[in-house]
């Protein structure tokens, strides 16, 4: 492993997923992390052990994350191979999940970089102990598209069959007709706005609500149309961290919130404390 | 300890959820955790790039709120900005074919077209 290769292909590198607090070996069958030539092991580090997974170099260099990173599928593979791994050891043990890609040239380089790095290892150990990440999203009441209705559709005045052909008075729209479509349109756009006030402010109420009963919590930037396959206006993406005796109190409260804001409130979790292991 | 006692300690966190849509995930495993040097590293500004380019991140609620920026402005529904050009628009459009309609039905009916 640390002999340098002549040959560039065989150059191997070390993959490190997590890093947990565990006396055996967790079990990890049927889990192949994201590649395929070498199952995922263990890598002792004193009274920590971290999850790791020998690769081949040439597919895990910068350029070769470049280029994955703007190759949607292959970015998703890769994404969910690493969280498939970490949500598998942190069910069996106390996890520190590190970023996608934390990869080191040798075996003995990854032990004395994360060796060096246990104080603070155990510290989020220690902070994430006995808990678990909740994604909360609240979407605007109302989507873009329902927002106005009907009314919405440019209107198309006079429309030609409904003008006489004779001459006459009639044949004008009635007076003050202009004066009362730009009244609709303002009416609409005061609604629009009330709306979007409106779920700013309940976005803000389940914030708060949620971080009575949550350790901690962070703000996501919330996801635009599409992300999630639909079109719904998202105004709240934060994920907080809460203790595991409190996660049934969490589901009760949102479905509280659910009823009494009638916004869409989505929750999602329990999560590895990905979002509170670092140092905020 | 034997594998299967792993297994069914309860005592530590479950894993992530079962329907786990991908910008969930990648808002989590890319740039939310412990940040640990290694060897080979992702350009953060990648990152920045990507997110931009998938779509998946737009301004904050609170940028959002203080300036009303980002995608919120350009669609009718949010933006009282482009809301207000789209009403100019209409207007502009309205005079137009109230101009049409009071030079004779003759005339408006060749603005309709």
């Amino acid at each position: 492993m640390t002999e340098r290769s002549p040959k560039a292909s065989d150059t191997t590198a070390l993959y490190v997923y997590a890093v947990c607090r565990t006396e055996g070996s967790p079990a990890l069958d049927g889990v192949s992390g994201v590649a395929r030539d070498a199952p995922l092991r263990t890598l002792p580090l004193g009274s920590l052990t971290a999850i790791v997974q020998t690769v081949r170099a040439a597919e895990f260099t910068d350029e070769a994350w470049q280029e994955r990173l703007t190759d949607e599928p292959e970015l998703e593979r890769y994404a969910r191979a690493h969280h498939e791994v970490v949500s598998a050891v942190a069910a069996q043990a106390p996890t520190v999940p590190l970023p996608l890609a934390t990869l080191y040239n040798a075996e003995d380089r990854a032990e004395v970089v994360l060796g060096n790095e246990s104080a603070r290892f155990h510290a989020a150990l220690e902070r994430i102990a006995h808990h678990a990440e909740w994604g909360v999203k609240v979407y605007a009441t109302g989507s873009p598209g329902d927002v106005g209705g009907g009314a919405a559709q440019r209107p198309r005045t006079p429309s030609t069959p409904s003008i006489p052909s004779t001459p006459g008075d009639r044949e004008r729209p009635a007076p003050g007709a202009g004066r009362a479509y730009l009244e609709r349109k303002r009416n609409l756009q005061a609604r629009r706005e009330q709306q979007r006030e409106e779920s700013l402010r309940v976005a803000e109420t389940v914030d708060t609500r949620v971080c009575r009963i949550a350790k901690a919590s962070r703000r996501l930037r919330p996801h635009g149309p599409g992300a999630a396959g639909d079109h719904r206006v998202q105004v709240l993406n934060a994920t907080y961290l809460v203790a595991e005796h409190r996660s049934a109190e969490l589901e009760l409260l949102v479905k509280d919130l659910r009823g009494s804001t009638g916004a869409g409130i989505e929750l999602s979790g329990p999560w590895v404390p990905y979002s509170f292991v670092g140092e905020v | 300890m034997t594998d299967l006692d792993f297994r069914h300690d309860v005592d530590h966190p479950v894993p992530g959820p079962p329907n786990t849509n991908l910008a969930d995930i990648l808002e989590r495993v890319l740039d939310k955790g412990i940040v640990i040097a290694g060897d080979i590293k992702i350009d953060l500004l990648d990152i920045e790039l990507l997110t931009i380019r998938l779509r998946l991140f737009v301004a904050s609620v609170d940028t959002a709120k203080k300036a009303g920026i980002d995608w919120w402005e350009t669609d009718p529904a949010l933006s009282s900005r482009a809301a207000r050009s789209a009403l100019q628009e209409e207007n502009r459009e309205l005079r137009t074919r109230l101009e049409a309609l009071e030079s004779g039905p003759r005339d408006m009916a060749s603005a309709d077209r």
